[in-house]
């Protein structure tokens, strides 16, 4: 439909004798990828990156030391891939590590990569006017030297078996050359984040803001040039038009479609699905203080008696399949399955809506009314259960489980909200109860952020329900501190069945990320923390090109930074 | 004329100052922060916060931060778009072209076909042809702009593949073509945005323009014309219309106000990237500075419309030129 689209668009062209001169003549080109995307990526730094577009883009624009391997090992160096780093040396007591730079590894500017960027990388990130959110991850960095210009040493704190990840995950290398006479408070709005300068396959080469982001194979990257030639981000901030630039052929590809879309994407024959374990998961959120009183309480789910009967008048496997269908797991806890520290089987609280009824009614909340809501001492069993209106499915979660909740007596009141008005909400713990989703680092550590007790006491903290266990944040620390693969999991699986059995929410589910794209197009792995990490392996047969494919990188460049003086590109 | 002019001038300043003022007022004490994805992040520490905070002026109390505001307008300038990372003027100079170009050809062309509908209903007046036009305007008159829009979109890039998805060009091939194939390419992306507001549009010129012809038909110089000998479409063209032409001009002023929200809609629909789609999003991300900014514009658009009606009206009417 594409093609023909094109064709059409282009004879009449040729006709009106509009077409450049470029394309008389075809080229070598490895294919052009368009992605709809639903909006601008935040910024092009990778220190300060918050959005997934940005995320996506920066990663294909800035390499890293080493990349994680597609299973997601976190522990020591294992699994994890040589890239601006050729090898690395761990020192005898392990706290630190030494990096060889590639010697043949080139900014997209022409200047060599040196240890002396990967120096500036980790300071500039831990200055705090910079503000990067990538600061609290690399606590564990100490410092890093250049005692040559192809090696960096990482000095840590303390040793750690997360120590490789900290070091090489959290943050692509950028080139001090060009933001070392930037101060940091103005790094966002500077020229240079409007043109990066990266090393990684792919070069930048123009932002047009809500309109598109476009990139271009560096064909003399010392990693090799990437199969396709040129990678657009084609922003569309409304789903159903996005979607449409894909089904019509406009884009080749679409990183998650909605449950209802499938059956759409399935009558063209040119479009495919591919499913992908994301690290997501969506729960239904009990405060555990008085939304008011935040010293007290909370008045129904302070009791943990309570919480778990909630939970099983749940019937989570229905919510799931009424939502997702079949695109989506019954969440197992705070964690995915994709964590190898994730044990599948982990026991949950059952759905048993009898039980529910007889435990509600033994905590004194009995049915009383002629509309069959429970109350105790003249207070009904009701709540608030808040989520963001530009969430469809969250929104389809609130109005079943209100419906399930109502079969036990539980009055729940659904309240829709803007989504800065829903996270204002929780960052003050105002509210009783919430459907939040959490995107999450191949860290299963991450959870103690949003679960334990340090998360909860801490102003900034996310844990917004106010859980806290110290069982639970035992378990946890240990688990992450610990070297030995088969403990680690039985340490985590212990505190996941710890949080389980309290219930501070009804883990509602982990969905499976359905991508569409178009059947011309030959996909790598999709790594289950981000889908775009093989793209430069992606390739489009010579054979099903379409006109778009061979239409060389935009002519408008992006414009290297001036150069340092007495420094010259090679 | 030029002192009617030079008061409605001022009269639309105290105007675009008191809107301001209160969309300064009322997206600042709406709850949320600019930087949500921020706050939403785990990992950013509350010292990240502040600093963010403070490098925007935003730990400021809001009375220092409204005068600081007046103090860049006063200079000209509409202040730093925290979501694009550059300043308003320069955010809203690259999408206010792009919204003026829709609105422009969907006013023009709204009234265009508006008239000569209306002018084809009066002239089969009370035929089956004249109650299904009018079913027609009535239907489009009522329909939200973004039903319409979204049922554009799907009709004609999906169902019917004529036009492409949204965009004001194609992000992939626009640079491959030379400069007649980029007019043709931005045409071409033009096409449906601007049907979709024309259509909505020219349904209120249609309805407006057939009452007014409608009622002048009676009036005692169509019945000399008629007598004259003059045809029945040169009655309509040379007589009955341009006496029914006054209360389409009002409507032109009328028309900006709903043009500019309808391109609101039409324009995220689409994905125009003109003022509208800007402060939709800007909303969404609390960017205080662009939606202010955003506002101001489009407030000025709106009364700079009412007065160019205005000023055509009284240049139409010589009866009020007079006074």
């Amino acid at each position: 439909m594409a093609a023909m689209r094109y064709t059409r668009l282009l004879c009449a062209l040729v006709v009106c004798g509009c077409v450049g001169t470029e394309s008389s003549s075809a080229n070598n080109s490895g294919g052009t990828l368009a992605i709809s995307t639903g909006g601008d990526p935040d910024v092009l730094i990778p220190s300060l990156v918050q959005s997934v577009q940005g995320a996506q883009i920066t990663d294909m624009i800035y390499d890293r030391l080493a990349d994680i391997g597609d299973s997601l090992n976190t522990l020591n160096d294992k699994g994890f891939v040589p890239r601006l780093s050729d090898h690395w040396t761990w020192s005898a007591d392990s706290l630190s590590i030494a990096f060889h730079i590639n010697p043949t590894a080139k900014w997209h500017d022409g200047l060599p990569v040196r240890s002396t960027d990967v120096r500036f990388t980790i300071a500039s990130t831990k200055d705090t006017l910079l503000g990067s959110p990538a600061t609290s991850l690399i606590t564990n960095i100490d410092s890093v030297s250049a005692p040559d210009s192809l090696t960096a040493v990482y000095w840590f704190h303390a040793r750690s078996p997360q120590q490789f990840y900290d070091a090489v995950y959290q943050l692509p290398i950028m080139p001090e050359h060009v933001w070392k006479s930037i101060p940091p408070a103005g790094w966002r709005a500077s020229d240079a984040a409007k043109n990066p300068v990266g090393s990684s396959q792919y070069r930048f080469v123009r932002w047009i803001p809500r309109v598109a982001v476009e990139l271009a194979a560096d064909t003399v990257n010392y990693r090799g040039a990437p199969k396709l030639s040129r990678l657009i981000w084609s922003i569309a901030p409304d789903f159903t038009t996005a979607l449409t630039r894909l089904l019509s052929g406009e884009t080749d590809f679409i990183e998650q479609l909605r449950p209802e879309d499938v059956p759409e994407v399935a009558k063209h024959p040119e479009l495919r699905t591919k499913q992908n374990h994301a690290l997501q998961y969506s729960f239904t959120q009990f405060n555990l203080r008085d939304p008011v009183n935040h010293s007290r309480p909370h008045p129904i789910f302070g009791n943990r008696q309570l919480r778990r009967a909630l939970t099983m008048a749940t019937d989570r496997g229905a919510l799931v399949r009424s939502v997702y269908d079949s695109l989506a797991l019954p969440a197992l806890g705070p964690t995915v399955r994709a964590y190898p520290t994730t044990d599948p089987n982990l026991p949950q609280i059952p759905f048993d809506l009898p039980r529910a009824r007889q435990i509600l009614d033994s905590l004194g909340w009995r049915v009383t009314t002629s509309d069959s809501l429970r109350s105790r001492n003249g207070r009904p069993l009701q709540f608030t259960l808040s989520v963001p209106n530009s969430s469809k499915i969250r929104v389809q979660f609130a109005v079943l489980l209100q419906e399930q909740l109502r079969q036990a007596g539980v009055k729940v009141d659904v309240e829709q909200l803007d989504y800065p008005v829903f996270l204002e909400k929780e960052r003050k713990r105002a509210f009783d109860a919430a459907i939040g989703q959490l995107s999450t680092q191949p860290s299963p550590g991450a959870v103690r952020g949003s679960w334990g007790t340090a998360g909860s006491r801490a102003a900034s903290g996310n844990n917004f329900g106010s859980y806290e266990n110290p069982v639970f944040d035992a378990y946890v620390d240990s688990a992450v501190s610990s070297f030995d693969p088969a403990t680690r999991r039985a340490l985590f699986t212990k505190a996941y069945e710890t949080i389980i059995q309290d219930a501070p929410a009804i883990w509602l589910a982990e969905p499976i990320q359905t991508i569409g794209y178009h059947s011309r197009l030959q996909l790598a792995t999709l790594r289950a923390d981000a889908w775009w990490a093989h793209i430069p392996e992606w390739s489009i047969p010579a054979d099903k090109r379409i006109p778009r494919d061979n239409a060389p990188p935009s002519a408008s460049p992006s414009t290297p930074p001036a150069l340092p003086a007495g420094q010259k590109t090679p | 004329m030029l002192r009617y002019i030079a008061q409605r001038l001022a009269q639309a300043a105290v105007i675009v100052a008191i809107v301001a003022t209160i969309t300064f007022a009322l997206i600042h004490l709406a709850p949320g922060d600019p930087f949500s994805a921020v706050m939403d992040n785990p990992n950013v520490s509350e010292t990240v916060r502040q600093t963010l905070r403070a490098q925007y002026g935003l730990d400021r109390p809001l009375p220092e931060q409204f005068v600081r505001y007046v103090g860049l307008l006063a200079h000209g300038e509409l202040g730093w778009s925290f979501s694009h990372e550059r300043p308003v003027r320069e955010v809203l100079g690259t999408a206010l072209p792009n919204t003026l170009l829709l609105m422009g050809v969907a006013l023009v062309g709204s009234f265009v076909f508006g008239i000569l509908i209306a002018l084809f209903q009066v002239s089969r007046r009370g035929s089956v042809t004249d109650h299904v036009l009018s079913g027609l305007s009535l239907f489009f008159f009522s329909m939200p702009d973004f039903w319409l829009a979204i049922l554009a979109l799907l009709t004609f890039t999906y169902w019917l593949p004529i036009f492409p998805v949204g965009g004001a060009f194609d992000p992939v091939m626009h640079e491959y073509w030379g400069l007649g194939g980029r007019i043709v390419d931005r045409l071409y992306h033009l096409a449906l945005p601007a049907l979709t507001l024309m259509l909505l549009a020219s349904a209120v010129v249609a309805r407006y323009q057939r009452a007014a012809l409608l009622d002048v038909l009676p009036a005692d110089y169509i019945r000399t014309a008629r007598l004259k000998g003059l045809t029945e479409p040169e009655i309509l063209r040379r007589h009955a219309l341009r006496n029914a032409l006054l209360p389409i001009i009002t409507l032109v002023g009328l028309s900006f106000p709903a043009l500019l929200t309808g391109a609101f809609f039409v324009e995220k629909i689409f994905s125009w990237p003109g003022m509208g789609y800007a402060v939709v999003l800007a909303i969404g991300t609390r960017d205080y500075p662009l939606v202010v900014g955003g506002v101001i514009i489009g407030s000025i658009m709106v009364t700079l419309g009412s007065l160019l009606s205005d000023v055509l009206y009284a240049l139409a009417d010589p009866r009020l030129r007079s006074r």
